[in-house]
């Protein structure tokens, strides 16, 4: 048996073909290496089937294998799954950790301590104001002293006013913020979970035709980045193409195959932007909550250290820090115990109350305030540093460099270029063959 | 270290990289500006408190000082005024020793009791002294004045301490209670000044130069000496407060050293973090845009 006269010409053109398809994968790449979520792709070639020779050779073997050329086995990307539940996990937590710098910077901010102007400042300047009206009960100061003890109550109840109030601002927005993110059906949660559902349907049917769906995956994957960042999340591939998702601590899965359950139920043990907005906002247990308790312990404290001490009529009224005031007036405050009423006993057991439990109660707060801020923002540094980490291991396994796809293209474009000369030189040898042969 | 390098890798790694670096010198460029190391709670928290605590400390301190200098204004206050009743209650002595000598006619002895009476209004007038509209030896009842001018001698004052508060937990009386010294006038029968004083003005218009030699001298050295042991007391508070004072600013310095340690920022290490920091980020600069903008394809030419 001899060599079919054109198998030679097929076999370049398989070459042609290779070497085509590789070029135009690495212009694909080029073209995304700065879309996000992109994973570079690569030809994996594999040797196309070779076909027997009988009656060439003398030998005992009777059959050669003849090579003809190289078949483009599939279009794959390259991407280490690993690497992305290890990004997720992190991603839950660093967004975790950055919700809670944020809104704890708030909280910390609006304190302003340790400032001269603050709460702390306030207090000493009322024990301060009793401690001046204790050495001019009577005589000419003493009506501007009586006034300034009132003023100072006065500024000192306003700003524990002033600081619920932030709080309870700060609390409301973030529960606002909470809402915005869940909201069903135009929530940030509900979109993805709706593109996912929708991919894992587009990436199923492309499969069972048996076609590698990379750049869908790709979009699924950056979904689910996305999704990681609101609370933890983990995917379980469902074999034909789609994926589970589970989110938080949601009792459902959000997304099955090509339906998705939401809204759901999540609590602050969900992880990501959502967990970290739940414990903050949570009106009973929440973070912010505690504080605002520790300002009404603060300023019960207060109301009652110093109402003790003002026997006839209550030098505060209210009984938390949204309801605090002076009740007082310059003239019902009591300097003394006794009878005589420009005594100043009184006056300067209220002024003795300077360090006492109020301000340490305050001081341990802003200190548990500043600690969890300190804390927060620490575990957001060292996440942010963990992310980029594996960020930095994804894009070195995923990423696309130019100078490998440069080195890339010129080896196909040689390769393109020799398969064309070896057609050219398969069509001198069958001129040869037709016209040369037995012509005259 | 990396087996793959990608140009988006670089990009984003010097992305963070210049990041912190100027998240660094956005730190140490606050603590230059405030002069502070603690500008947030979170920058140090225990500092905070620390530093919240001896701010509180410091304030009291102050509140002692201006308490110290009221009282000693007090105290001044009512060293002038016995050292004023003990020149005239000398001088009622030299007037009383003159009559007793039995050399006086009536007429002397008449002008010696008109001007025993003068001193005891005008030693009534020292004892209403007052400082900043207090009087400062009326007890507790300080907006009274302890006696009236005239002839009714009664003490209208309080009983009850005027006490400042000086250090932690530490109360000094300023008051004197001068009713033990000039008591409740002739009419009470006390012994005190005044009953002394009118006693020997009566005695005076009545000629009973044997009574004033006598008893009338007697009561009178005795109310001295109860006077010249007011004054000491008075002198001892005086040396109390001083005491004080020097305390509290031996307090006050330590405690400004311990506060401006909790929260100052060294200037000098700041500065020089500062520039170093400002180098580093300068040079991340000038590397970062050297890397990301260079590849293969500034070398290749077709």
């Amino acid at each position: 048996m001899t060599i079919p006269s054109f198998t030679g010409l097929q076999t370049a053109l398989r070459g042609l073909s290779a070497a085509q398809a590789a070029i135009d994968t690495t212009s694909h790449n080029i073209a995304n290496a700065n879309t996000p979520g992109y994973s570079r792709q690569q030809v994996d070639l594999t040797q196309s089937p070779s076909m027997t020779l009988t009656g060439l050779s003398i030998g005992p073997s009777d059959g050669i294998q003849l090579g003809t050329g190289v078949d483009v086995s599939q279009i794959s990307r390259i991407r280490d799954q690993f690497l992305d539940i290890q990004y997720r996990a992190q991603n839950s937590n660093t967004s975790n950790a950055s919700t809670q710098t944020t809104i704890l910077n708030q909280v910390q901010t609006s304190l302003d301590e340790p400032s001269g102007s603050g709460l702390s400042t306030q207090l000493q300047q009322f024990w301060s104001s009793w401690n001046d009206l204790s050495n001019s009960t009577s005589g000419i100061s003493a009506p501007a002293a009586r006034q300034a003890v009132v003023d100072q109550g006065t500024t000192v109840a306003q700003s524990l006013n002033a600081l619920d109030q932030q709080l309870a601002t700060i609390q409301s927005q973030t529960a606002q913020q909470y809402q915005t993110l869940t909201a069903s059906p135009s929530g940030v949660v509900q979109n993805d979970a709706n593109q996912i559902a929708k991919l894992n349907q587009q990436i199923s049917q492309m499969q069972a035709g048996g076609m590698n769906a990379n750049d869908l995956l790709d979009q699924r994957d950056q979904l689910l980045d996305s999704l990681s960042g609101m609370a933890n999340i983990s995917v379980t591939d469902q074999g034909n193409g789609m994926v589970q998702v589970k989110f938080g601590d949601a009792a459902s899965p959000l997304v099955s195959g090509t339906t998705v359950n939401w809204p759901q139920t999540l609590t602050s043990a969900a992880g990501g932007q959502l967990g970290a907005l739940l414990g903050l906002s949570d009106p009973t247990s929440g973070q912010i909550q505690t504080y605002r308790n520790q300002l009404d312990t603060i300023s019960n404290q207060l109301i009652s250290s110093v109402n003790s001490l003002q026997p006839s009529s209550p030098f505060f009224s209210g009984n938390s820090a949204s309801t605090i005031a002076v009740s007082a007036t310059a003239s019902s405050i009591q300097t003394s115990s006794t009878s005589d009423p420009t005594g100043n006993d009184l006056a300067i057991q209220i002024s003795q109350l300077a360090g006492g439990t109020a301000d340490q109660s305050y001081a341990t707060f802003v200190s548990k305030v500043g600690s969890d801020t300190a804390a927060a923002q620490g575990t957001q540094s060292t996440g942010t540093s963990l992310l980029n980490a594996i960020n930095g291991q994804r894009q070195s396994v995923s990423g696309v460099s130019l100078d490998e796809e440069m080195t890339n293209l010129i080896t196909f474009q040689r390769a393109y270029q020799a398969s064309a000369r070896v057609m050219n030189a398969i069509d001198t040898t069958l001129d040869t063959l037709i016209n040369q042969v037995g012509a005259h | 270290m990396f087996g793959r390098i990608t140009t988006q890798m670089t990009a984003s790694m010097t992305l963070n990289d210049l990041q912190q670096s100027l998240n660094r010198l956005d730190t140490t460029q606050q603590q230059l500006s405030s002069g502070k190391k603690i500008n947030q709670p979170s920058d140090d928290p225990y500092g905070t408190s620390q530093a919240m605590s001896l701010n509180g400390q410091l304030s009291s301190l102050n509140d002692y000082t201006n308490n110290i200098t009221d009282g000693t204004a007090w105290t001044q206050q009512a060293t002038t005024s016995l050292g004023d009743i003990d020149s005239m209650v000398q001088r009622v002595r030299e007037l009383v020793v003159q009559a007793a000598n039995g050399t006086y006619t009536q007429s002397d002895l008449n002008a010696s009791a008109s001007e025993v009476n003068q001193l005891i209004d005008a030693i009534k007038q020292e004892a209403n002294a007052s400082y900043n509209g207090q009087y400062i030896f009326s007890g507790t009842s300080t907006g009274t004045a302890p006696y009236q001018t005239g002839s009714t001698d009664t003490y209208q004052g309080g009983t009850g301490s005027v006490n400042r508060l000086i250090g932690p937990n530490t109360t000094l009386t300023v008051n004197t209670n001068i009713s033990s010294l000039l008591g409740n006038g002739q009419a009470s029968g006390d012994g005190g000044l005044l009953d002394t004083l009118r006693t020997i003005a009566s005695d005076m218009q009545s000629g009973n130069t044997g009574a004033i030699g006598g008893a009338d001298l007697k009561n009178l050295d005795s109310n001295f000496g109860t006077l010249t042991q007011m004054e000491a007391n008075v002198g001892a508070v005086s040396n109390r407060l001083t005491l004080a004072s020097t305390r509290i600013q031996q307090l006050q310095n330590s405690d400004t050293a311990a506060l401006s340690n909790v929260q100052d920022a060294d200037m000098a290490t700041v500065a020089i973090n500062f520039s170093t920091e400002q180098a580093a980020y300068s040079a991340a600069l000038k590397a970062g845009a050297n890397i990301v903008q260079s590849s293969l394809l500034d070398f290749l030419n077709n």
